[in-house]
C-alpha cells in the first residue's frame, strides 16, 4: 500500500521522535502518502499508515479529519485552497469563490470536468494582510480580484 | 502515608489528599457538582466545563474536575458566580442537543436531563438550526444516536484507557466534530457495553433494550453474574417478570464499575423460544408432556429400577450450577451410594484443578510486575481478570505467554512462545529448568534430559527478575491429555520463582463445585461416567454437543437402550431429546436463588430476579423432591439459604497432589478447541445479540502452513466443520479452533 520510497521518507520523520513515539510522525506520513496517491487519502491508505506507525486507525482518522491539509476525496491536479475566514471574508472571499465556481463550473469540494482543478474552502492561512487570498500547491496568491483569478487560472496547466 | 489537607467547600471544612481533584473530594463528601466528562475511573479531560466552581481569589470559575486541591482553598459550588457559569455552560450544551427525551431510552436516567432540570433554562434563546449527525451504526450491542452526543469523550477514553482497544474517536473539528469509530464494522471489545454506562446522555444505549420499556417502570434487583470466575456484581432490571436489561453494580474489589459484554447481554437468552417449559417423559420412544408429579415418579422409578446398586448411577452437572444445586446433587448422588459425579466435562484429564490453586486476589493482580499466561486467551475467557492484568501493565508490568496461538491481547506481550499442546510439557520443563539453573538448585530427575533454549531462559529471567510475578493457567489446558502435568509444572514454576498462581482453567462456578467436592473420591469422573457401563444418570443443565469434550461418544453412550437418563435442563436441545428418558424443566440464571463462589473464594448469594419460566422450578427444589421420593436423609430444607449455610460450612479444601512428569504418548497433531466467550454456556449461547457480534461470529480453525500440508488442508476447507485459516500465528503441530459451533461436529 505504501511504497518503499514513501516508507523511507516517513522513516526520516519517525527518526526525529523518541523511540516508541513513532506515531508522532502521523501528519508527515499522511502528507507523504497523500502526495503519492495524487493528492487524496483513502480508508486503505489511512489504515496502512496506522499499521506502519503501529497506532489505532481511528487516531489516524482523527488527525486526518482535523486538519484541512488532507483530502478525503480525489482532487484535481491543482487544488485551489481558498481562505474563507474572517479577514478574507470581510474582503470579499465569498464572492470570489462564487466567481471561481462559476468560471470553472465546479462546486467547492469537487473536481473540474477536465480534472485539472478542484476548489476547497479552508480556514485562515495566516496571510490576512493580503486578504482575500488562496493557496495553490506551495504558492500563496494574495489581494485577489476577479481579474487576478482569471490570470491565475490561465496559468494553470 | 498520605498527608491530608484541609480545604473549605461551601463553608464546610473537608479533607483531601494533596493532588486530589476538587470534584473527587466533593464526591466523597456528598457535595453535588454537576459534570459530564468527569468519570472517576477515567482520565480527566475537562472538556465539558459543566463542573465550574468558584474558588476564592480566582478571577474566573475553574473546572472542579481538573483543579487540584491545595491547603486552605475556599471553594463555592453554588454561589452566584458558580451558578451563573454552570447555567451558561448548560445553555451551550443544549444548543445542539435534540431534546428528544420522550423518545430517548436514556430518558429518566440521563445525566444531561437531570442536570438540565436543575441548571437549564426553560426557554431557549437559540433560534438557529440544530446540528444533526448521521449514525454509522457500531454493531449489535450498542445503539447510537449521535445527534444526542455532547462530546464528553468518556466513551473514547474508555476505549483507550480501560478496554485497551481504541475504537471510538473524535473526528472532524468544530461544528463537524463527531464521535465515531473508523469504519462501521462493529465494535470489537469484550467490554464494549460499559460505554453505554459511561455515556451521560442517550447517544449510546443498549440495542437489545431499545424501546423495550421506560427505565422507571423496571425493578432493579441486586444479583451476581455467573458466567465466569469473577462473579461480577450486577443489577437485573425487570418488568412484568422478564429481565429487560442488566447493568453494572459497583464493587471495587470484584468488578470495580465494569462488567463484560457477556454478563451484560446474556440475559437475552432467558427469553429465547428454546426454553423447556413443561416436564416431559419418553414412553415407548415417544415424548409426552407430563405433570410434575408424574414426571418425578417416572424419574425416581427409573432410577430405582436401573440402578439397583449405587455404583450403577452417575451424576453430571454444569459448572454454572449454583452452590446449592451442586451441594444437593452431590448429597443426592452420595446418598444413593454412588461416588460417580463430576462437573469437569470439558477436560480430557481432570486433575488440573487439584494440582494448581489460585492464591492471588483480583485486586492483588493489579500490583503484579510480571505475568506469565499459559494456555489462555485470557482477554476473552475472563475479561475482568484480564482487565486487572491490563491495569498492572499500565503501571509497568510485563506479560509473557506460552500459548498455541499468538492472540490479540489488549496489552503488549513481551515474550510470546508458541507451543503446541504436545510440546507444552517440554516448554514448561525448559522454563523450570532454566529457573532452577539460575538459582543453582538441584534438578528433579525428570528435568535431566530436558533441553533449554533462549525462549525458556527469557521467560525464566522475566519471572525471576520480577518482585511480584503471577502465573496464570487458562482454558486451553483442558483438552490436553497431559493437563495434570502441565498444571504441576505451572505450580513448580511458580514455586521456583516465588510467583502467585491463578488457575483459570475451570470457570463459571467451579469454585462452588470444588467446595462441595462435586467430583469422585474413588468413583468415576466425567469421562469414565460417559464411557463405562452405568445404567442410570442425572444430567444437570448439560448439553453434551457443546459441553462434553468427547461429545459424540458421550451422546452415543447415553443413548444405549439400558441407560436411563434423567435430565434437568432449562433449554431444549435436539441431542438431549435423543437420549433422555425424562426432562425436568429447571430455572435458569436470574430465575433462582443461589450462590456463586469466585476466584477469591468469596461466596456471593443472590435471590431470584424473576419467576422461573413456564412450569420450570428452581433446581434445588427439584433435587430435594427427588431425594424425598427416594427416601434419602438430610434433605429437610425449606429455603435455599439453609442449603448455602450447610454447603459453606465446608471449608475450601485444596489437597495438593504431586503429579509425576513423564513422557506421555501424544498425537502428531493436536487440536485446541475453544468456544467464543458467547458460546461458553447455554444461556449465553441463546443470547441473540451477542451472537451477532464479531466476537460471537468467530469460527475459524487456524493452522500453520507446515501443519496444513501434513493434514492436507487448504484455506477455506472444513476441519471438523470449521473453516480453515492458514496463518503463521499458530504453533506447529496443532490446529487452533475458535468457534461458536458445537464440538459434536467431530470428535476432538
Ligand atoms: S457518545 Fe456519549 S460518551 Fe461518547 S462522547 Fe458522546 S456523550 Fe460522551
Ligand atoms: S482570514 Fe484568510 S488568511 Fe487569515
Ligand atoms: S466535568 Fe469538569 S469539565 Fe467536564
Amino acid at each position: 500500500m505504501i511504497s518503499d520510497q514513501a516508507k523511507k521518507e516517513i522513516d526520516i520523520w519517525v527518526a526525529k521522535y523518541p523511540e516508541g513515539r513513532q506515531s508522532s510522525a502521523v501528519m508527515q506520513a499522511l502528507t507523504i502518502v497523500q502526495k503519492e496517491n495524487g493528492g487524496s487519502l483513502t480508508n486503505e491508505l489511512k489504515q496502512a499508515v496506522a499499521d506502519y506507525l503501529e497506532m489505532p486507525t481511528i487516531s489516524v482518522e482523527e488527525v486526518a479529519t482535523f486538519y484541512e491539509n488532507y483530502n478525503h476525496k480525489p482532487v484535481g491536479k491543482h487544488v485551489i485552497r481558498f481562505c474563507h475566514n474572517i479577514s478574507c471574508m470581510l474582503n470579499g472571499s465569498d464572492e470570489l469563490i462564487s466567481y471561481l465556481e462559476e468560471k470553472l463550473d465546479v462546486k467547492t469540494g469537487e473536481i473540474s470536468k477536465d480534472r485539472l482543478v478542484s476548489v476547497k474552502r479552508v480556514e485562515c492561512l495566516g496571510a490576512c494582510v493580503g486578504a482575500p487570498m488562496c493557496q495553490i500547491g506551495d504558492q500563496y496568491y494574495e489581494n485577489l480580484t476577479k481579474k487576478r483569478i482569471d490570470e491565475i487560472l490561465d496559468g494553470l496547466k | 502515608m498520605m498527608v491530608d489537607i484541609e480545604i473549605e467547600i461551601d463553608g464546610k471544612v473537608v479533607h483531601g489528599y494533596p493532588g486530589e481533584s476538587l470534584i473527587s473530594i466533593a464526591d466523597r463528601q456528598g457535595i453535588d457538582i454537576p459534570r459530564f466528562c468527569y468519570h472517576k475511573k477515567l482520565s480527566v479531560a475537562a472538556n465539558c466545563r459543566m463542573c465550574l466552581v468558584d474558588i476564592e481569589g480566582n478571577p474566573t470559575p475553574q473546572p472542579a474536575c481538573s483543579t487540584l486541591s491545595s491547603a486552605g482553598m475556599k471553594v463555592h459550588t453554588n454561589n452566584e458566580k458558580a451558578k451563573t457559569a454552570q447555567k451558561a455552560v448548560m445553555e451551550f450544551l443544549l444548543i445542539n442537543h435534540p431534546l428528544d427525551c420522550p423518545i430517548c431510552d436514556q430518558g429518566g436516567e440521563c445525566e444531561l436531563q437531570d442536570v438540565a432540570m436543575e441548571y437549564g433554562s426553560d426557554i431557549s434563546r437559540f433560534t438557529e438550526g440544530k446540528r444533526i449527525v448521521d449514525d454509522k451504526g457500531i454493531g449489535a450491542l450498542i445503539q447510537t444516536d449521535m445527534t444526542r452526543c455532547i462530546h464528553c469523550t468518556r466513551c473514547v477514553r474508555f476505549g483507550a484507557e480501560v478496554a485497551g482497544i481504541v475504537e471510538m474517536g473524535a473526528t472532524g473539528r468544530g461544528e463537524d466534530l463527531k464521535i465515531e469509530p473508523f469504519l462501521s464494522e462493529g465494535i470489537q471489545s469484550e467490554l464494549s457495553g460499559n460505554m453505554i454506562d459511561v455515556c451521560p446522555v442517550g447517544a449510546l444505549t443498549s440495542k437489545p433494550f431499545r424501546y423495550e420499556v421506560r427505565s422507571w417502570q423496571m425493578n432493579s434487583i441486586q444479583t451476581i453474574a455467573r458466567h465466569d470466575l469473577v462473579g461480577s456484581n450486577i443489577f437485573t432490571q425487570t418488568h412484568k417478570n422478564k429481565v429487560k436489561r442488566v447493568v453494572a453494580r459497583d464493587n471495587e474489589s470484584i468488578n470495580e464499575t465494569w462488567i463484560s459484554d457477556r454478563d451484560r447481554f446474556s440475559y437475552q437468552g432467558l427469553n429465547s423460544e428454546n426454553r423447556v417449559l413443561i416436564p416431559k417423559i419418553k414412553v415407548k420412544g415417544e415424548w409426552k408432556d407430563a405433570s410434575w408429579s408424574d414426571a418425578l415418579d417416572f424419574a425416581t422409578n427409573g432410577i430405582k429400577k436401573n440402578a439397583k446398586e449405587g455404583s450403577q448411577f452417575g451424576t453430571l452437572a454444569s459448572k454454572n450450577a449454583t452452590l446449592e444445586e451442586l451441594f444437593l446433587l452431590q448429597k443426592f448422588t452420595r446418598g444413593l451410594g454412588s461416588d460417580n459425579l463430576d462437573y469437569r466435562l470439558d477436560t480430557s484429564n481432570p486433575f488440573n484443578a487439584k494440582v494448581l490453586e489460585s492464591n492471588i486476589s483480583l485486586t492483588e493482580l493489579e500490583t503484579i510486575d510480571h505475568a506469565l499466561i499459559v494456555n489462555s486467551y485470557l482477554r476473552l475467557e475472563q475479561p475482568m481478570i484480564n482487565h486487572r492484568i491490563r491495569k498492572a501493565t499500565l503501571n509497568g508490568a510485563s506479560v509473557s505467554t506460552i500459548n498455541a496461538k499468538a492472540f490479540n491481547f489488549n496489552y503488549r506481550i513481551s515474550q510470546s512462545v508458541l507451543t503446541s499442546p504436545q510440546n507444552t510439557v517440554a516448554t514448561l520443563s525448559g522454563v523450570l529448568k532454566a529457573l532452577l539453573d539460575k538459582s543453582s538448585q538441584t534438578l528433579p530427575g525428570y528435568l535431566n534430559s530436558v533441553t533449554i533454549d533462549q525462549t525458556h531462559i527469557d521467560i525464566a529471567n522475566a519471572l525471576s527478575n520480577a518482585k511480584h510475578p503471577v502465573v496464570v493457567l487458562g482454558e486451553h489446558v483442558n483438552g490436553n491429555k497431559c493437563s495434570d502435568q502441565v498444571a504441576q509444572l505451572v505450580a513448580n514454576i511458580a514455586k521456583a520463582s516465588e510467583a502467585k498462581t491463578l488457575n483459570a482453567s475451570l470457570t463459571g462456578n467451579a469454585h462452588s463445585a470444588e467446595r462441595v467436592n462435586f467430583k469422585p473420591d474413588n468413583g468415576k469422573n466425567a469421562l469414565q461416567i460417559l464411557s463405562s457401563d452405568l445404567t442410570a444418570f442425572i444430567l444437570f443443565d448439560i448439553y453434551p454437543n457443546f459441553d462434553c469434550i468427547e461429545s459424540k461418544n458421550a451422546i452415543e453412550h447415553l443413548s444405549r437402550d439400558d441407560a436411563f437418563v434423567v435430565v434437568m435442563n432449562s433449554f431444549d436441545d435436539e441431542s438431549v431429546l435423543s437420549f433422555a428418558n425424562v426432562i425436568l424443566p429447571i430455572a435458569s440464571f436470574y430465575e433462582t436463588s443461589g450462590t456463586h463462589i469466585n476466584v477469591d473464594n468469596i461466596a456471593q448469594s443472590y435471590s431470584a430476579s424473576v419467576k422461573s419460566a413456564g412450569e420450570s422450578k428452581p433446581g434445588w427444589k427439584v433435587i430435594k423432591v427427588l431425594a424425598d421420593l427416594l427416601n434419602l436423609e438430610g434433605f429437610d430444607f425449606t429455603d435455599s439459604s439453609q442449603i448455602a449455610d450447610e454447603a459453606l460450612s465446608l471449608s475450601p479444601s485444596f489437597s495438593e497432589i504431586e503429579v509425576p512428569i513423564s513422557n506421555s504418548e501424544m498425537p502428531n497433531v493436536a487440536t485446541v478447541w475453544q468456544y467464543t466467550p458467547y458460546a461458553s454456556d447455554v444461556v449465553v449461547r441463546h443470547a441473540s445479540s451477542l451472537q451477532q457480534t464479531r466476537i460471537g461470529q468467530m469460527s475459524e480453525a487456524s493452522v500453520c502452513k507446515a501443519t496444513a500440508k501434513l493434514l492436507k488442508l487448504s484455506e477455506g476447507d472444513l476441519y471438523n466443520g470449521i473453516p480453515v485459516n492458514i496463518n503463521e500465528s499458530v504453533a506447529e503441530g496443532c490446529v487452533f479452533v475458535h468457534t461458536h459451533l458445537p464440538r459434536q461436529l467431530g470428535v476432538i
